[in-house]
């Protein structure tokens, strides 16, 4: 199964721009059960067993694609689709590090700030908002 | 090429079926153990199972999850939940589930019939 992913991860080509507004939102599902079934190669490649369950990064992709599920705009969400792709490809293809995937999808963007200790808590809100903005 | 398949359609290779009679290591019984697709589920345990992966999924309670539950209409989820269900299925059964029939499968009965029917399922 990984591995077929991983494949079809490697053949993927730039999609035209979707019709309507029913295709783009196929298109993200379709792109979602791609994630998910890239999920195993990456929690191996990564060393991700031992931090986070494969459930907890399903429920990370969903919830990043949820982030947007505003949008109506077919070309946006195709924008968004190829961001996306590119994403995974990074991923799946070892371009990044275990602490981007643990602090990005593990932790969350709330991640870092969670874990202030109590004498933290005056610090700026410039820093914060500067941390929380500066992580992508 | 037009040799090679009219040359093929008519070449049969007899093929001798190799029964379990002409095997005498073959077990008797019908149990073969470490062997991968004969595992066939009940559909008990393939209910017990579904039922209790979409328990586990974070956002549905527990405690109104049935068989006969469906996903949007009964326990609140939207669409993308459910393929995340589906997808949770998928990894709990070692499937690979195609995207027709993915997209049919929004209750627990249909996603118990379908993981039921699968010859896959384990």
């Amino acid at each position: 199964m990984a591995t077929g992913a991983v494949a079809a991860l490697r053949n993927m080509k730039v999609a035209g721009n979707s019709k309507s507004l029913e295709e783009a939102r196929a298109r993200v599902f379709d792109f979602f059960k791609l994630a998910c079934r890239s999920l195993p190669s990456v929690m191996d490649i990564y060393n991700l067993d031992d931090v986070v369950t494969r459930s907890q990064l399903r429920s990370a992709i969903a919830s990043q694609i949820r982030k947007n599920s505003h949008v109506t705009n077919t070309k946006v969400i195709d924008m968004l689709l190829f961001k996306g792709m590119e994403e995974l490809g990074n991923i799946v293809e070892h371009h990044k590090q275990r602490h981007h995937i643990i602090g990005q999808y593990v932790l969350g963007k709330d991640g870092i700030l969670q874990d202030l200790s109590p004498k933290d808590e005056g610090s700026s809100d410039f820093l914060k908002n500067f941390y929380s903005g500066n992580y992508f | 090429m037009a040799l090679r398949a009219a040359v093929l359609r008519h070449i049969r290779v007899p093929v001798q079926t190799l029964g379990l009679k002409s095997n005498p290591r073959a077990p008797s019984g019908s149990i073969r153990l470490m062997s991968s697709h004969d595992d066939h589920l009940s559909k008990e345990e393939v209910a017990d199972r579904v039922l209790s992966v979409v328990k586990s999924f974070p956002k549905v309670d527990p405690s109104r999850v049935t068989p006969e539950v469906h996903f949007q209409k009964d326990l609140g989820l939207d669409s993308l939940d459910s393929v995340e269900i589906v997808m949770a299925l998928e990894e709990e059964f070692k499937l690979e589930i195609p995207d027709k029939e993915a997209d049919k499968i929004d209750s627990c009965n249909l996603a118990i019939e379908y993981i039921h029917n699968h010859p896959l399922a384990s």
